[in-house]
């Protein structure tokens, strides 16, 4: 059968194609910068920073074709929802691009051959693992329109946070090395760009859950639920 | 004429008193709960035209003070059920209604109410504008005042002040002794608003007011509804979902003569609860 | 790549089929009206010799011999008895067209009615002038023939023609303002009344003058209700001169100029007929323009 009002839903799809698409360029964003910081691979940070071009050059196409569909569509009801938290998905993802710079911009400071702490090490890896998990589980969630994958990502959201904790504990405890102290300090700055990755990827899990109930909810895990009901 | 259920003719229904009445209505006082306005309640109403079923069961409450808008396709009971309000339906040859209409507690179709006296409180706008051919912009506005006797300098100064309620005052008063049918199309529709609220009804009923209307003067009337409102209530029929949505408070989505939803304005189109209203505002309908 | 289009021009042989079709239809309506053009030439060459000042003014005086005098109680004569059956004729046919159009719609008796109505307009016109010479004349009352039978006899022939064209002219008054006026709390006869029959007047006056100019023609409903007098009178209850009357007689005559009479009171027949129809269309005229 016929669609209806082809030409707007095509438009509004590829708007969809393309904002999600900004969350797979922050994936191999996130991937470059987290090699470029444990191998300290200057040149590869360097590319992760121009690359970021092509994200912001992202999130402006997204902006205009949105703006452009609510001028001549006149989008309601459930398109209006999905047209809005395409806006703020869009930033996340730009935002998300910023701290993959952020990161990558941490790696020549941190100086060459610099020694390191394993423990610090492999939470960061760790954290990496779990934000680029994050990342495409908020691609996934959104995409199909999955309250489960929303909430679970909220749930998962709370390991990257605990990690980050745990980085800037071992930070400090190591922080009597003189050689250590300011490479550890450095990894705690990293740490912190990859807790806003995943604070970012919460962001559009709420944003799915808008989109499916209507309603605004913060989301968080389980163990402490908190009612923040707006939007009615 | 079907007689009604209704056993008391003057039987007091609380509005809003029906079975599943949206709880997104009473969020705000409404005019009537304020002491002033006029509310409508529709209980049960069903329209036929001959055998066919055009309007079925229907309830729906109109708050005072406030504009409700009624959408749906073609053919869905719309401008039937709007005609059932004022009991211009069974002008129809073969047509006819039942159920009850109340208009602030009173049943409009009790056997022993006049049909006159109801359209003198209900008004009504057609979609096309007609003012009558033969009379002058004055005795167009002056119409349905001479019906209740009003003559002389009564007569003038509420013909005056219709006019200057709809906007048209300032275009006409030098040609007030002139034929109606002169003015532009836009400026026909507002003398025939002026027309209806000079007898100031309770109610005032719009069949698809703008339909016919440029878009430059289907705003002015947009806006003329919106002043319109503090003082009567308004009920307006569109296909048009943008200005449903510009105009009113409330819409009403009806489909095959029956009511699917009804919630404030800003919910129907951000977030609907009925998969089919959703259905229809997005344009996945059809 | 682009399409070119040519446009071909007309074949020669179209264009002789054309203009041979022009043609043929041309010399129908030349034939149609040479019949015409005769009735005109021929009523003014023979009649306008009688017109005169006199001929206005005077009574034929019925003398086979001497003055003829002139058709002044024929004038006054027609004019009198059509207005009296227009005064029958156009309220009730106005009246059986409104109860056609607002009140019958749908319904079976409206529609049988309707359907008299246009079986009516075909009855040959003397039939009426016999139905009123068997009901009104033969049973003497009011005495033997008087213009107000002839008039009744007129009315029923204008009957039908102004209730079609009545109910033409409401039909063509829009719905909407019928409804603007019951939406205002208008009783129905008041919304008749001040809406309806004010926006159809134009077409209501124009369908009642093209059946009182048929009216002023007619002669066969005259001859056994009115028949004749000589002298004009204002008396409705006794006979009557008519201008049909006039034609009718005056020409069988042998004296060329009593013939020459009737040819003048045709003139005068068909300029007041004419005189009507114009007038019915300058109303009409009118009424688009306002």
């Amino acid at each position: 059968m016929h669609e209806t009002r082809h030409q707007f839903r095509e438009a509004l799809r590829d708007l969809e194609r393309q904002t999600l698409g900004g969350l797979e360029l922050v994936i191999t964003q996130l991937d470059r910068a987290l090699e470029a910081v444990s191998c300290q691979d200057v040149e590869l940070a360097a590319m992760v920073v121009a690359d970021d071009d092509r994200i912001d050059g992202r999130y402006l196409e997204v902006h205009q074709g949105i703006l452009s569909l609510l001028a001549r569509q006149a989008p309601v009801a459930g398109d209006l929802r999905v047209v809005a938290a395409l806006l703020h998905i869009i930033r996340s993802v730009e935002r998300m691009g910023d701290q993959c710079v952020n990161v990558a911009k941490l790696v020549p400071l941190s100086g060459h051959e610099q020694p390191k702490d394993a423990a610090i090490l492999e939470a960061l890896e760790q954290m990496g693992r779990l934000a680029r998990v994050q990342v495409l589980g908020a691609r996934d969630a959104f995409g199909a329109r999955s309250s489960e994958l929303a909430h679970g990502l909220a749930r998962q959201d709370e390991e990257i946070n605990r990690l980050n904790r745990s980085i800037f504990r071992r930070a400090v405890e190591i922080g009597d090395d003189a050689e250590l102290r300011e490479w550890a300090m450095f990894m705690v700055l990293v740490a912190r760009c990859l807790e806003r990755i995943g604070d970012n990827t919460v962001d559009i899990a709420e944003q799915t859950v808008f989109v499916i109930t209507g309603l605004f909810r913060e989301l968080s895990d389980a163990s402490h639920p908190t009612e923040n009901v707006s939007g009615r | 004429m079907t007689p009604t259920t209704n056993k008391e003719p003057m039987e007091m229904a609380t509005a809003g008193s029906g079975p599943e009445r949206d709880e997104r209505l009473d969020r705000k006082p409404g005019v009537a709960e304020r002491g002033t306005g006029h509310s409508i309640t529709i209980r049960g109403l069903s329209a036929y035209y001959g055998d066919q079923h055009a309007v079925r069961g229907l309830d729906l409450d109109f708050r005072a003070g406030e504009v409700t808008a009624i959408i749906g396709p073609s053919g869905c009971g719309k401008s039937t059920m709007i005609r059932c309000l004022n009991r211009m339906h069974e002008e129809v040859p073969g047509a006819r209604a039942e159920g009850r209409v109340l208009l602030d507690g009173l049943d409009l179709y009790a056997p022993e109410v006049d049909v006159t006296a109801v359209r003198r409180r209900i008004g009504m706008v057609f979609q096309k504008p007609n003012p009558f051919p033969t009379m002058s912009v004055f005795d167009n506005v002056a119409a349905g005042l001479r019906l209740t006797g009003t003559k002389g300098e009564d007569l003038r100064e509420r013909v005056h002040r219709a006019l200057r309620a709809v906007g048209l005052w300032n275009e006409v008063k030098h040609r007030l002794n002139r034929p109606g049918v002169g003015l532009s199309g836009g400026q026909q529709q507002r003398l025939c608003i002026a027309r209806a609220i000079a007898v100031e009804p309770s109610v005032i009923l719009m069949d698809e007011p703008c339909s016919a209307l440029d878009p430059v003067a289907t705003l002015k009337v947009e806006e003329l509804i919106d002043e319109l409102k503090d003082r009567y209530t308004i009920v307006i029929v569109t296909h048009n979902m943008q200005q449903a949505a510009r105009v009113s408070n409330s819409t009403a989505y009806m489909l095959d003569g029956q009511l699917v939803e009804h919630a404030p304005t800003a919910e129907i189109f951000t977030n609907p609860r009925d998969h089919r209203t959703e259905r229809y505002v997005t344009g996945k309908f059809g | 790549m682009s399409v070119t289009f040519t446009l071909s021009p007309v074949s020669s042989r179209r264009r002789r089929t054309d203009r041979a079709m022009w043609g043929v239809l041309l010399a129908l309506t030349v034939l149609a009206l040479i019949p015409l053009v005769l009735i005109v030439y021929y009523l003014l060459r023979k009649g306008l010799g009688a017109w005169s000042p006199s001929f206005f003014t005077t009574d034929p005086t019925g003398s086979f011999f001497g003055d003829p005098g002139g058709i002044r109680s024929a004038i006054l004569g027609s004019l009198e008895i059509v207005a009296l059956a227009s005064i029958i004729a156009v309220p009730i046919g106005i009246g059986v067209a409104l109860y056609l159009t607002e009140y019958g719609r749908g319904s079976w008796f409206a529609g049988s009615v309707r359907y008299f109505v246009d079986v009516m307009t075909g009855v040959p016109s003397i039939v009426f002038g016999l139905f009123v010479y068997i009901v009104l004349v033969t049973s003497h009352i009011g005495g033997n023939f008087a213009a107000w039978k002839g008039a009744v006899a007129l009315a029923l022939l204008m009957l039908p023609i102004v209730a079609r064209s009545a109910e033409v002219a409401l039909l063509l008054v829009p719905n909407g303002l019928r409804e603007a006026a019951l939406a205002l709390g208008a009783p129905r006869w008041r919304m008749l009344l001040r809406v309806v029959l004010p926006t159809a007047a134009p077409g209501l006056l124009t369908g009642s003058l093209l059946a009182v100019a048929r009216a002023m023609g007619e002669t066969a409903p005259l001859l056994f209700t009115v028949t004749f007098a000589l002298g004009a009178t204002a008396n409705l209850g006794q006979p009557m001169n008519t201008l049909p009357y006039m034609v009718f007689t005056d020409i069988q005559s042998p004296r060329a100029a009593i013939v020459q009479i009737a040819w003048g009171a045709g003139l005068t027949l068909v300029a007041l007929v004419l005189i009507l129809n114009l007038l019915a269309r300058a109303i009409e005229r009118r009424s688009h323009m306002a």
